[in-house]
């Protein structure tokens, strides 16, 4: 990965491509890649659809190597939802492709003059950009079915639905899977719509006449990949739990704890939890001829996804993941597991971000627009309106505080313009100052359960205090960011976080591929270098210290079963970024 | 719930069966119990499960919606409600985690004991969550459990083929019933109001 593709969609006489080094960039990956670039070649302050955005996309460190769970892909911009700087990834097999054929990054830049829809095809030895005004508000499936047509089966295909051409702010980006599902999505903060606007429909990552990327230190890193597959398959969660139930296995867990948030976060506790959890879940997939063990790229060890099929044993989508069943589920009061899957599927069709769709469904339902519960109204909604560009659909599209603006509603739970995901924060205190703080808006998986007790980030924290939940979030935030630059799936972090020598196997295998040594220290450094120049890239698009805060509902509505309100002051909050 | 029972239905049912009895074990099942003793001398003296298990597996505990920390610093109540489950993803995950290196992020729920608790005769309802529901649920249902006779209705009748399936022998009140009576005539003879002290006997 020596060399970056930069393709302007804006040159006169139509798309111009360049290949640079890498540069300053070579050995880096993922978010830290894309943060960067954005950070040093967009204008804080330009309109996130316009041709002064960029879209940055780039692999992991590891990908295209023969490393376990390296398949992760992120993209970069200025978000349209956000208007901050955005990091978004998805697995798929596109990441690794991509990497075999040696690009750090590809940066799209521009804006094409004309209305015409472009595809990329990118191949070891030529980049080809095409017109192909056939692929029109096509959305995902039938997007990727046409194109395998054209280009077959050995390729990776990124690809948006009509959400994307329509420029909506939540619409993702499809990677497709092993399998060529476009099922996988970079999802969050309208990263989709970035593409649709440098009118790019699809690029076709094709690696025949590649080979894996080789280390510089053949026996210590494969030495180094087996101890850390072994630490992957030996630990509880990794190993047997994500396996065998996926990440919906946190429904029963969550809504226990009373922090399930209901009926647009209304109570902490949905009534008909334990019909959509990943145990019922993983029972009806089985029952059905699906899958409830799978994996979202070659080469992932977890196998933490699944095949969801319908009533009569066909594919109907992947398995949802715990976020896309609450926010369709228990967010929308919504306890069939059916009505979830066919949502999760119109989300990736069309190609919008299922936490943030659901999320404007449910603040929607709270607005009088469809009842809670109402599992027809709600797939009529995503279909209908959402799938179809409707003027609703559009309003829709546009997020949950766009929803929440156009019907009024007082609870709309967002931060920096992102929906909140599936944890209420005045149950778990720690997770609130996440989302108040991530320079990406709110996010769960900006804060991670990272190895900062191995890493010591910041020192060590009493866990059975009630003090220090700025410093735990401060810390997270820091780990998670420097995995998120190394490509890894996060998942790895609960074997590299009870188990010393798989996230010593983890630093061997960075090492030994890139002829380095890597010190807990050295991820520490990057985690903080990363985060310091999106913040400071948010500071000067016009972010405050005023939008690192939860809705005020938070702090004044208790939440049941518990009856909690968020308690951390502001002045905690304005101590996150204070670090040394 | 009552910690007695109308009357008493025991199932002798081949293992793979246990399925059937997952929604049930996640939404709780009632034990009759000694209450007011710590959580670690019910898991272990009280349900059978090894300490060992304890300590290593049920890695997350709420009772009464709090999460645990500690198991012998916990105590059930009468009525009480404890929920299992094993390790978790995730950054809440991880946060539930007992003593995990996150703890504090939850400290509003977690569990704090404030006063002493009687010792007696109660019940208590248990919840099994993922790979808990086959490794402990088996034995737990072996225990005896008490169900209303509505929730033992629906479970036969949702059941109904799988339980036929693997039916190995029905008795009430001591008085053996056909297999073939599970879902019909054993149907009529339970009342909604009723509760029902349920052993499943598990044949392999």
């Amino acid at each position: 990965m020596d060399k970056i593709l930069r393709i302007n969609m804006g040159a006169s006489g139509g798309p111009s491509q360049a290949v640079e080094k890498a540069g300053e960039y070579t050995a880096l990956g993922g978010r830290a890649t894309t943060s960067m670039i954005v950070a040093k070649e967009v204008p804080p302050d330009c309109h996130p659809l316009g041709a002064e955005n960029k879209l940055v996309i780039a692999p992991g460190m590891l990908s295209g190597t023969a490393a376990a769970m390296s398949g992760r892909i992120s993209v970069g911009c200025k978000s349209p939802l956000t208007g901050g700087i955005k990091e978004s990834n998805a697995g798929g097999q596109a990441a690794q492709v991509m990497a075999r054929l040696g690009y750090a990054a590809i940066i799209l830049e521009g804006k094409p003059a004309t209305d015409d829809l472009y595809k990329i095809h990118i191949d070891k030895d030529k980049v080809t950009i095409s017109v192909d005004n056939s692929l029109k508000l096509m959305d995902n499936y039938p997007l990727v079915e046409k194109l395998r047509e054209e280009y077959g089966d050995k390729v990776a295909y990124m690809t948006i639905g009509s959400a994307g051409e329509r420029k909506m702010a939540a619409a993702s980006i499809a990677c497709s899977d092993p399998e060529l599902r476009p099922s996988r999505h970079c999802g969050r903060g309208g990263v989709g719509a970035v593409m649709g606007a440098k009118q790019v429909k699809a690029i076709i990552f094709d690696d025949n006449g590649c080979k894996n990327r080789q280390p510089k230190d053949p026996e210590k890193y494969k030495a180094a990949n087996r101890a850390y597959v072994e630490g992957i398959r030996k630990h509880a969660v990794s190993g047997e739990g994500l396996p065998a139930y996926g990440t919906n296995i946190l429904t029963n867990v969550l809504n226990e704890a009373g922090g399930y948030p209901t009926n647009n976060f209304k109570t902490g506790f949905f009534e008909g939890g334990t019909k959509i959890s990943g145990e019922a879940q993983a029972e009806l997939e089985i029952k059905r001829g699906g899958l409830a063990t799978h994996g979202c790229h070659r080469g992932c060890v977890i196998q933490c996804s699944g095949i969801y099929n319908d009533k009569d044993g066909k594919f109907l989508t992947k398995q949802p993941e715990y976020e896309t069943v609450w926010s369709h589920g228990g967010h929308c009061g919504i306890d069939d597991l059916d009505t979830i899957a066919m949502l999760d599927f119109l989300d990736d069709n069309i190609g919008v971000d299922t936490i943030e769709m659901g999320v404007a469904v449910g603040v929607a339902m709270d607005g009088g627009v469809i009842e809670f519960g109402d599992c027809e109204g709600a797939i009529r909604l995503v279909r209908d309106e959402v799938g179809k560009g409707t003027p609703l659909g559009r309003i829709l599209g546009g997020g949950a505080e766009l929803t929440g603006k156009a019907f009024a509603v007082e609870r709309v739970p967002v931060v920096k313009g992102q929906a909140l995901p599936a944890y209420d924060p005045r149950t778990v205190q720690g997770i609130g100052v996440t989302y108040a703080t991530s320079t990406m808006g709110a996010d769960h998986t900006a804060g991670y359960a990272v190895a900062t007790n191995i890493l010591k980030v910041g020192g060590d924290v009493d866990p059975l205090k009630p003090e220090g939940q700025v410093d735990l979030s401060r810390n997270l935030q820091i780990a998670t960011t420097a995995i998120d630059a190394t490509g890894m799936c996060l998942f790895i972090a609960f074997p590299i976080l009870d188990q010393p020598e798989t996230f010593d196997a983890l630093l061997d295998l960075l090492g030994s591929f890139y002829g380095i040594e890597m010190t807990g220290d050295d991820v520490v450094a990057l985690g903080k270098k990363v985060l310091t120049l999106e913040r400071e890239f948010n500071k000067k698009a016009g972010f405050g210290a005023e939008d690192d805060r939860l809705p005020r509902f938070f702090k004044t509505e208790p939440l049941a079963p518990h009856n909690l309100t968020f308690a951390v002051k502001d002045e905690e909050l304005d101590e996150l970024y204070n670090w040394s | 719930m009552p910690t007695t029972a109308d009357l008493s239905l025991q199932l002798t049912l081949k293992s793979r069966q246990i399925s059937e009895f997952f929604p049930l074990l996640q939404r709780g099942i009632w034990l009759p119990a000694t209450t007011g003793c710590s959580v670690i001398k019910l898991l272990s003296n009280q349900l059978g499960i090894a300490e060992d298990y304890v300590a290593d597996r049920i890695t997350t505990l709420f009772l009464d919606g709090k999460a645990i920390d500690d198991a012998a610093a916990s105590f059930v109540k009468d009525g009480s409600t404890l929920a299992l489950s094993s390790a978790m993803p995730g950054l809440v995950g991880s946060t539930m985690r007992r003593g995990g290196h996150l703890a504090a992020m939850r400290g509003e729920i977690t569990y704090h004991q404030t006063k002493v608790l009687t010792v007696g005769a109660g019940k208590v309802k248990i919840k099994l969550f993922n790979m808990l529901m086959k490794e402990v649920g088996p034995l737990l249902l072996e225990r005896g459990f008490i169900i209303s006779g509505a929730e033992l209705v629906t479970l036969l009748t949702e059941g109904e083929a799988s339980f036929q399936d693997g039916c190995v022998s029905v008795s009430v009140n001591d008085r053996p019933y056909s297999c073939d009576e599970l879902g019909g005539k054993l149907l009529t003879i339970l009342s909604p109001q009723q509760t029902i002290l349920l052993k499943i006997i598990w044949k392999d």
